[in-house]
């Protein structure tokens, strides 16, 4: 094999970091939402070479087959620009900005600060894939908090249920 | 990639001519899906144009490549031109990734004063080693195709035929992904190759600790997880919205849904990734429910290579695996058959008959079959003798 992957996770990170400028960047919000889903399949990539392959192929299935399919969806369905218009002028938006800004480039700073090149280059180098490691830690030691979010998850979906029934649509109540 | 040139060519070779494989099958199958529709409507179907009418793809051909190209005064021009070339993307990705066949090994050779060394080329375009997980996240992308044509077209329809697909399609994965669980969980593999190879021989199971061998039949996943492939292809008929599930494009209700604006090769397009989808959910259905390129007891590696033993073992090799190519074919377009024939035979579904089956049959009938066969195969590996 030739020792590509190294010089990929690199290029993908590129991509990655292109891509997530353009989603803030970008004026339309439709284009932005279809940044974000161009942001979450060079995600993948980037895990594909962090010997991650399992948690690329969901990444690729769960958010950007499913979950951005949705957030464009809606995003399509709706006329946003008054929200828009309303979200880019006056005070409070303006200090909100600011403040996420500072935020942003404090959170930037403090990793590159505590970024030690010899731990990566560690992770980078093994060619095995950790898909069964993943699942051993997910099934074992994490076996708590991995359930709990399963739970948390399904008191979501039966809440939507719940909600969406009350008033409406082909499923109503009567 | 491989080590050395020879190795990084043929692969690059392998991945072009696989592609192209699959965009001359749609042809080949427009002409079945005219042909088989009037066969079953007691019609004729095109009859004129060359022998039994082959010919009228090539002229169809010419008609998709002189016709007026055009985009709509409102729409968005870059999206609108986006969306046939990701309709076409996912398809082919995914069916890269799926083996065609036994993989080639090529001895030790010297070419050009130089040895080169023994090989081994899969006969697909790429490996990876998630395989089922790679194919099934390739294939979700597919949405954005529908939904960017309706959204770049700018029209009423064409955003209702998006919206509709987009929903659709997200219903549906799950079933689609869940139902695959039960047989990943019998062969214990992500990997195609792996999972053909453990359907290559006799059915051999374990019953409560013992191992049972069935002779008489292969080992194939149908024999173990019928409703799982039956669920898996009902949901492959949703993800590549055929009828009866093609309300995306339901002509009495939205002209044509999310191509109602497309025309010429952007339409042809949108087609190559329907018929490319159809091919990957035959070639999956074939690679986990019925034994990949393998049909035991006559078309097996073993015997096939068999047949060849007076050639050198690269020429044997290389004819076993297109024999065996031939055979997952076979079965291939079996499946391609079944897709024709149910659109020309069954209505199309009411949106709320569609949701309805989606969320309250497949999703429970998958995850009830997944527990079971986790249940009853942790029951049947355990050795219950203690010995």
């Amino acid at each position: 094999m030739m020792s590509l992957g190294p010089a990929m996770f690199y290029v993908f990170a590129a991509i990655l970091v292109f891509f997530a400028l353009s989603v803030i960047m970008s004026p339309n919000p439709v284009h932005s939402a279809l940044y974000l889903v161009l942001t979450m399949i060079s995600l993948a990539g980037v895990y594909f070479h962090l010997n991650a392959q399992f948690i690329a192929g969901v990444q690729l299935i769960v958010y950007a087959g499913a979950v951005m399919v949705l957030f464009v969806m809606v995003i399509m369905l709706f006329d946003i620009k008054q929200e828009l218009r309303a979200f880019t002028k006056g005070l409070i938006s303006g200090a909100l900005k600011v403040a996420s800004a500072a935020f942003v480039a404090g959170y930037l700073i403090g990793t590159f600060k505590d970024v030690s090149v010899g731990s990566q280059s560690a992770s980078l180098a093994g060619n095995t894939d950790i898909t069964k490691e993943l699942a051993l830690m997910l099934y074992s030691k994490y076996v708590l908090a991995f359930e709990v979010l399963g739970l948390l998850l399904l008191v979501v979906a039966v809440g939507a249920v719940a909600v969406s029934r009350v008033k409406g649509g082909t499923h109503a109540k009567h | 990639m491989g080590s050395d040139i020879f190795e990084v060519s043929v692969n690059f070779l392998k991945m072009i001519v696989i592609f192209l494989m699959m965009v001359q099958l749609v042809p080949l199958l427009v002409w079945v899906e005219r042909r088989g529709s009037a066969f079953i409507q007691n019609r004729l179907g095109p009859n004129r144009v060359g022998p039994l009418g082959l010919m009228q793809l090539l002229a169809d051909a010419v008609k998709f490549l002189t016709k007026e190209e055009f985009v709509p005064a409102k729409g968005y021009r870059f999206l609108f031109y986006t969306a046939p070339v990701i309709a076409l993307i996912p398809a082919a990705l995914a069916f890269g990734a799926i083996p065609l066949s036994a993989p080639i090994r090529v001895e030790a050779f010297e070419w050009l004063g130089r040895n080169w060394g023994p090989y081994t080329f899969a006969f697909q375009s790429y490996e990876i080693g998630i395989g089922i997980v790679f194919v099934l996240g390739a294939s979700s992308l597919a949405a954005y195709a529908l939904l960017l044509a309706g959204y770049g077209s700018n029209n009423k329809y064409s955003l209702f035929g998006a919206l509709r697909a987009s929903a659709q399609t997200i219903s549906y994965e799950l079933a689609l992904g869940l139902s695959l669980v039960g047989v990943l969980l019998l062969f214990n593999s992500f990997q195609f190759s792996e999972i053909v190879a453990q359907q290559a021989g006799p059915m051999s199971f374990q019953f409560l600790g013992k191992q049972v061998t069935v002779p008489f039949l292969p080992n194939w996943g149908f024999f173990y997880q019928p409703l799982g492939a039956v669920l898996l292809f009902t949901a492959f008929f949703a993800e590549s919205n055929r009828l009866p599930f093609d309300l995306p494009e339901a002509e009495g209700e939205l002209v044509a849904g999310y191509h109602t604006e497309y025309g010429g090769f952007k339409m042809n397009m949108f087609y190559i990734g329907e018929y490319g989808h159809m091919m990957v959910a035959s070639a999956l259905m074939t690679t986990f429910y019925f034994g990949g390129y393998t049909i035991y007891p006559w078309l097996t590696q073993e015997s096939v290579s068999s047949w060849f033993s007076q050639f050198t073992p690269t020429q044997a090799s290389l004819l076993t695996a297109l024999v065996l190519h031939l055979v997952f074919m076979a079965k291939v377009l079996l499946f391609l058959w079944i897709f024709v024939w149910v659109r020309w035979t069954l209505p199309r579904f009411r949106y709320d008959q569609l949701m309805d089956l989606g969320w309250k049959t497949m999703l429970p009938w998958a995850l009830g079959n997944t527990i079971v066969t986790a249940i009853v195969i942790l029951i049947m590996r355990t050795n219950w003798s203690g010995q």
